[in-house]
């Protein structure tokens, strides 16, 4: 007890004590050519056309309406802008203006459209966010090589520790996720991402056996809720760091993950020492003939007085609204991977198998005319199938087509919807009550009485 | 250190693991035996089927007698066998159909005909039929209006102007050139859609489930539910409407949408045209063993079950859409409430056991 009385009262000291800034660096680096590769990736995917200029209509984030996509021009110029501040994140230049307008931009495009939505997007906005107050250029960078003044040797211990930190949530937030009764006592939905996978060659008998599901299952969970502490242990990190990188490469060859392996491998390197760190960029350094050189020693940065305090202030509302963030699903009833109310930005990954279809029917108030909508001319196959599975999309979907059936003259339409839903392999289930009026259904954040029971 | 180095380095070559695509992993193609059976047993011998109908058609418009009834009586015969033997076809729109020089779906048959540009296009004797804008003026659907929109009296009376007769003729060649182009491309892209790997976009197995429910889905409302008012556009529900039925003129909507429900089943069941029972995606499903989120039991029993109560109640009507919308619009809506009881089992399960991709862009398994 004491032990842990002392660790509390040591900590704050020890987040501003001074440590050797090559990890930042390196992360700096790293994160810069990946969000690069990624954004290059996306545009050569054609995603720019078919996720953000071809779609009619979009999903917004209750309280983002007003965030619209800016046509073809100005989305084209928008991921030249990302791919341009990426790169100088990476060789840091005009730093904090690069990670500002990465994160900005990074962060209108996720909010586009909620049909895009991966926890690995929200990821790279928390960390763009973050990496906009770390000092991560003051070594190794344009900047530096252009204001040597500037330089740094040193930086205090939060910097680093506040990414570890965003790393190890996402991780056990995950495992968290997994303490499910489906996940570990029955094996799902892992036993039905296995299933297809039986045609492999060689291993793919293999994954028709139960217990290989139970094993994947079982061991998934566990490494995502030790992984972090592992990493932190100097003894434990290389195997746990190999475990990693198995890990995350298995799951990038089974499923449609795309960049979300490579971030995660590449970033967790912070976890190594500094010593690692200062190697590399001392290998870095050669590749450049010496001419970039970390420093040996000078300047570091100390915080005081209300700076100091305001940022401490800073650091830890953000650790509490990441710590409870993921919780907020406890504030309203039913089944959780059902109702899908609080499910999002809480690091449920690869968590549940989900698919539903849904019919929409507009009646006409004044003469009970009736007519099934083709979700077609409003939606994108990708948006219709995320849309039939998630109540507050086809709330939104209700009053997209009020909208356009009310610009085409007919007002005050009733709009229903039968959807069926089937989750975890279950018997499709009737989703909501066919027989509310979606129309007159406001938007919000409240437990939405009209989802039926699972 | 060097421990570390060298776990990290392990650890980088197996990120080159990472690397390939999912798709890529497989090396065999899984559905080879189905789309062998599809090519050779089902697309191939039905598009000559097609063929030989259109040039039997032809045959009828060439040697067509204006003063002989039953000369007419034999060209609406011929015509009604190649609208038959198109549904038999319209759900292969990909690889060599779906080219720009073929679009046959659009080409053959874009219903309802527009009338005025028919007959505008006849009187003025001078039209360019690969236009877009003449796809509803020509096609089936042309044949339909004038070889059936009055009287057999009355239509000998028109049909004896050469004009009416030539632009049958033109709206024939087009077809055929389409088709023949088709029919030729396929010897070559067989090999293509049978040794294709994966469930990519461009798969065969996306390309072909995608035809497959879209076809299904044309059935069920652009064949019933638009016709019969069960539908909307762009969400205002829209009033029934007898003048877009596919076959208007020819009262033969129930025969074409059966022909076509039959050509869908006969591929899902994998029976080939010579009536022999191959591999079909029945028998995938199987494999899987399938089970119906929609309904109880095994999926690829409750599909083949649809199929046929599907085909049972277009059966029970004895008049042709049109006369059945005005009079008997209960039972029409009972049709199409079990055209949609499908959507969910086509859409949601079977695409899922098959493995087809919805999605364009990166998930984390929602």
């Amino acid at each position: 007890m004491t032990k842990i009385k002392s660790y509390s009262a040591q900590f704050p000291q020890w987040l501003h004590a001074e440590t050797r800034i090559a990890p930042l660096v390196i992360f700096r680096i790293i994160f810069g050519l990946m969000m690069l590769a990624s954004t290059v990736r996306f545009w050569s995917k054609g995603w720019i056309d078919s996720l953000f200029i071809q779609p009619n209509n979009f999903f917004h984030y209750y309280g983002f309406e007003w965030v619209k996509p800016m046509g073809e021009i100005g989305m084209y110029t928008v991921f030249v802008l990302l791919i341009i501040s990426s790169l100088f994140i990476a060789i840091g230049l005009f730093y904090r203006w690069a990670c500002l307008i990465y994160f900005l931009l990074f962060t209108y495009i996720e909010l586009i459209d909620v049909t895009n939505y991966l926890n690995h997007y929200y990821f790279i906005s928390l960390v763009a966010l973050l990496i906009c107050f770390l000092p991560a250029h003051r070594s190794f960078s344009v900047d530096v090589w252009r204001r040597p003044s500037i330089g740094l040797n040193k930086v205090p211990n939060w910097t680093i520790a506040s990414i570890k930190f965003q790393l190890g949530l996402v991780y056990f937030f995950a495992g968290i996720a997994k303490l499910n009764y489906d996940w570990l006592f029955n094996a799902m939905p892992m036993s039905i991402w296995l299933q297809a996978k039986t045609h492999w060659p060689i291993i793919g008998d293999l994954f028709a056996e139960k217990w290989i599901a139970y094993s994947f299952s079982w061991v998934g969970c566990i490494f995502d809720l030790t992984i972090v502490f592992f990493l932190l242990y100097r003894r434990f990190r290389p195997v746990a760091y190999l475990a990693l990188v198995i890990f995350h490469v298995l799951t990038g060859i089974m499923f449609p993950i795309g960049m979300f392996p490579w971030i995660m491998i590449l970033s967790t390197l912070i976890f190594f020492s500094d010593d690692f760190h200062q190697k590399l960029l001392l290998f870095l350094s050669s590749l450049f003939k010496g001419r970039i050189k970390p420093l040996k020693a000078g300047n570091y940065v100390v915080l005081h007085g209300f700076k100091k305090k305001i940022l401490t202030g800073l650091l830890v509302c953000y650790a509490f609204f990441q710590l409870l963030f993921p919780f907020r699903y406890l504030l309203y009833p039913g089944h959780l991977f059902w109702t899908e109310q609080g499910y999002r930005f809480s690091w449920r990954v690869m968590l549940m198998e989900k698919a539903g279809t849904a019919f929409f029917y507009v009646t006409n108030p004044k003469t009970g005319k009736r007519g099934e909508v083709v979700n077609s001319q409003f939606l994108t196959t990708t948006q219709e199938k995320m849309m039939a599975t998630q109540p507050d999309l086809i709330l939104q979907y209700a009053h997209i087509i009020k909208q356009e059936v009310e610009s085409r003259g007919l007002k005050d339409p009733i709009i229903n919807a039968e959807v069926y839903v089937t989750l975890n392999g279950s018997r499709s289930k009737p989703f909501i009550d066919p027989s509310i009026n979606l129309a007159e259904i406001e938007e919000g954040l409240k437990h939405k009485k009209w989802i039926l029971d699972f | 250190m060097k421990r570390l180095i060298s776990i990290v380095f392990v650890a980088f070559c197996l990120l080159g693991l990472a690397s390939c695509d999912p798709d890529e992993v497989k090396d065999k193609v899984e559905y080879s035996d189905f789309f062998e059976n599809v090519a050779d047993n089902m697309i191939v011998p039905r598009y000559a089927q097609f063929q030989s109908d259109l040039s039997a058609l032809e045959v009828s418009l060439n040697t067509f007698d204006a003063s002989d009834v039953s000369s007419l009586i034999s060209l609406q015969e011929q015509f009604k066998a190649a609208y038959l033997s198109w549904q038999s076809v319209s759900v292969f729109e990909f690889g060599p159909a779906a080219e720009y020089s073929a679009l046959l779906r659009a080409n053959c048959n874009s219903f309802p005909a527009n009338i005025s540009i028919i007959e505008e296009n006849i009187e003025v004797g001078d039209y360019n039929l690969d236009f877009p804008s003449n796809y509803e003026a020509k096609g089936l659907p042309a044949f339909d209006y004038l070889l059936f929109h009055t009287n057999n009296n009355d239509l000998l009376v028109e049909l004896s102007e050469p004009s009416r007769i030539a632009y049958m003729q033109d709206c024939l060649d087009d077809m055929q050139d389409k088709v023949d182009d088709v029919v030729n491309a396929w010897d070559s892209y067989r090999a293509v859609f049978v040794g294709s790997a994966g469930n990519g976009q461009n798969s065969s197995l996306s390309l072909f489930f995608n035809q497959f429910l879209y076809d299904y889905e044309r059935i069920k409302r652009e064949k019933l539910a638009l016709p019969a008012g069960f539908a909307s556009d762009y969400g205002v529900p829209v009033d029934a409407d007898t003048s877009i039925i596919e076959g208007r003129f020819s009262k033969m909507s129930f025969q074409l949408m059966d022909a076509n429900l039959a050509s869908l089943e006969n591929i899902y069941l994998g029976v080939g045209v010579d009536g022999l029972d191959g591999v079909g995606i029945f028998e995938k499903l199987k494999e899987y063993n399938a089970q119906s989120t929609v309904v109880d039991g095994d999926l690829a029993i409750a599909i083949q079950e649809q199929f046929v109560i599907c085909r049972a109640v277009i059966s029970q009507f004895t008049n042709d859409l049109a006369f059945e919308i005005i009079t008997n619009i209960s039972e029409v809506q009972e049709t199409s409430s079990q055209f949609q009881k499908m959507v969910p089992m086509i859409k949601n399960d079977m695409r899922s056991y098959l493995s087809v991709t919805v999605t364009l862009t990166d998930s984390d398994g929602d």
